[in-house]
């Protein structure tokens, strides 16, 4: 008994240090390494009429790859990767909105589709609970959306706003709060994208005129848009009611250093 | 038995002991009605969260979640529908930022013939609007503890008091009419006492204000009070 006791006091120490190593070093890898997040859930299908076009889809490499590292000072580094979750997303949404949709890869499509519709994510940004004083992880997201004609030929371009936000009161720690934000704000572009999709300036009148074939741009622009829907580069009218997805309030520019990469990572 | 192992069991007595105590909780209700409320076995009711900005007002999901399960079970239990699997079946009507803000807006939505038909699918009868929260009001005291290789223990004593003011607007989706509000507030001061084991006796105000706001909805939706 008494040996066995000396044996256990006697390595104690070496023990004890061991563990402490480790705890620092499983800290360190903590506190210096980036958190890769990742969506988690499904999304659904809007409830909606739905709208009288039959498109196609492009998801290009750079959307669904995409992916958003921010580093906070003194707080950590993440990565929040949108892209893996964008074919689930468009799936769903095209299900609700459109009258038949198909992905395509490239930007021509044959007929029954009546054009192509590429999202692309232009810009993410998002606050944590200390940098904004309150009690919210917030993500902004802002979409891209560009039509094309069945010929590939751009009939018009818009842009989708999206905010979402999760309490740190019911998440339990940062990466919980930051994923449940991001996964927010891809719902509110979903919502947003079914209840205005219709009324957007350049749809609307695209699909009045019969969902026409554009002229082709004139030799050297980029495509261009054509002369009876142009593009909307305002934010697209608000739903009847909600609010706006402005920042609640602006991390401190200071604070934050983003990159946004749109290849794998 | 040595005297370590004494103590060992002192200290478990001690923790199964401040498992079953628990702080004294003030739990007040309060009803307004504006309508007649009924419920067939075929309705079926949502609780669900304000969230269209950030604000402190958000109930937190636990509480939403206790709410939502305390009404579908228990004696006069009804037919619940959980929060995402509303918002879900019905989006994207019910998201932050499209919600209506008051039942001024709920009869231009139900004109939606596609809405309407997937509200009477899901049988709803009644939408809950849930919002407030739980704070910590006061706190004071201070414990200190103590680990060396010999053993260890804490010293001192601890105090705090929670508030939990939570209210629900009760909409009927078949009128677009608000049915009324109940208003749920508690109140409750937890301590821990250290003396070698620290003791919580924690007050569990969130869980009396969801208890007794899961009642009195339940009565008020089956217009039993």
């Amino acid at each position: 008994m008494k040996l066995l006791a000396d044996t256990h006091f006697n390595r104690s120490p070496s023990l004890n240090r061991i563990c402490f190593m480790t705890c620092v070093l499983l800290l360190g890898a903590c506190a210096t390494g980036t958190q890769r997040l990742e969506l988690q859930g499904s999304f659904p299908v809007p409830l909606i009429a739905k709208s009288p076009v039959n498109l196609g889809i492009h998801l290009d490499d750079t959307l669904t790859t995409f992916s958003h590292k921010e580093t906070v000072e003194k707080k950590g580094s993440w990565e929040v990767s949108l892209g893996p979750s964008q074919r689930e997303l468009f799936a769903n949404l095209a299900t609700g909105v459109f009258q038949n949709y198909r992905f395509v890869d490239g930007l021509a499509a044959d007929a029954p589709l009546d054009g192509v519709l590429k999202p692309s994510i232009a810009e993410v940004q998002f606050a944590l609970p200390s940098q904004t004083r309150s009690d919210y992880y917030e993500v902004w997201i802002r979409y891209d959306f560009m039509l094309y004609d069945r010929a590939g030929t751009k009939v018009g371009q818009w842009k989708l706003p999206a905010y979402g936000k999760a309490s740190k009161n019911n998440y339990g720690s940062k990466s919980n709060g930051l994923q449940a934000a991001a996964m927010a704000a891809c719902r509110d572009a979903m919502a947003f994208f079914s209840i205005n999709f219709a009324r957007e300036p350049v749809v609307q009148q695209w699909i009045a005129a019969g969902k026409p074939l554009m002229p082709p741009p004139p030799a050297g622009s980029d495509g261009g848009t054509s002369p009876t829907a142009a593009p909307a580069a305002t934010p697209a009218a608000t739903p009847s009611t909600g609010a706006d997805p402005q920042p609640a309030a602006t991390p401190d520019p200071g604070n934050i250093q983003g990159s946004t990469q749109g290849s794998p990572t | 038995m040595n005297q370590r192992q004494m103590k060992i069991g002192r200290s478990l007595c001690l923790c199964g002991l401040s498992l079953m105590l628990a702080g004294c909780v003030t739990a007040t209700v309060q009803q307004v009605r504006q309508t007649e409320t009924a419920m067939t076995a075929d309705d079926s009711i949502v609780v669900m969260g304000r969230r269209n900005r950030p604000s402190q007002g958000e109930a937190e999901l636990d509480f939403i979640n206790c709410v939502s399960r305390n009404m579908g079970s228990g004696s006069n239990s009804v037919q619940v529908i959980t929060e995402q699997e509303f918002m879900d079946a019905l989006f994207p009507w019910f998201e932050p930022r499209t919600a209506p803000l008051s039942t001024n807006d709920l009869p231009e939505l139900l004109r939606q013939p596609i809405l309407a038909e997937r509200i009477r699918e899901i049988g709803l009868k009644y939408l809950v609007w849930l919002e407030g929260g739980t704070k910590r009001t006061a706190q004071g005291g201070s414990l200190s503890c103590t680990l060396t290789p010999g053993g260890g223990g804490c010293f001192g004593f601890l105090t705090w008091e929670n508030d939990s003011s939570y209210e629900a607007s009760i909409w009927d989706a078949h009128t677009a009419k608000t049915a009324g509000r109940v208003s749920s507030d508690a109140a409750g001061t937890s301590y821990m006492p250290a003396l070698v084991v620290p003791i919580p006796i924690i007050a569990r105000v969130q869980s009396s204000a969801c208890v007794s706001l899961a009642e009195q909805l339940k009565m008020f939706v089956q217009n039993s009070s």
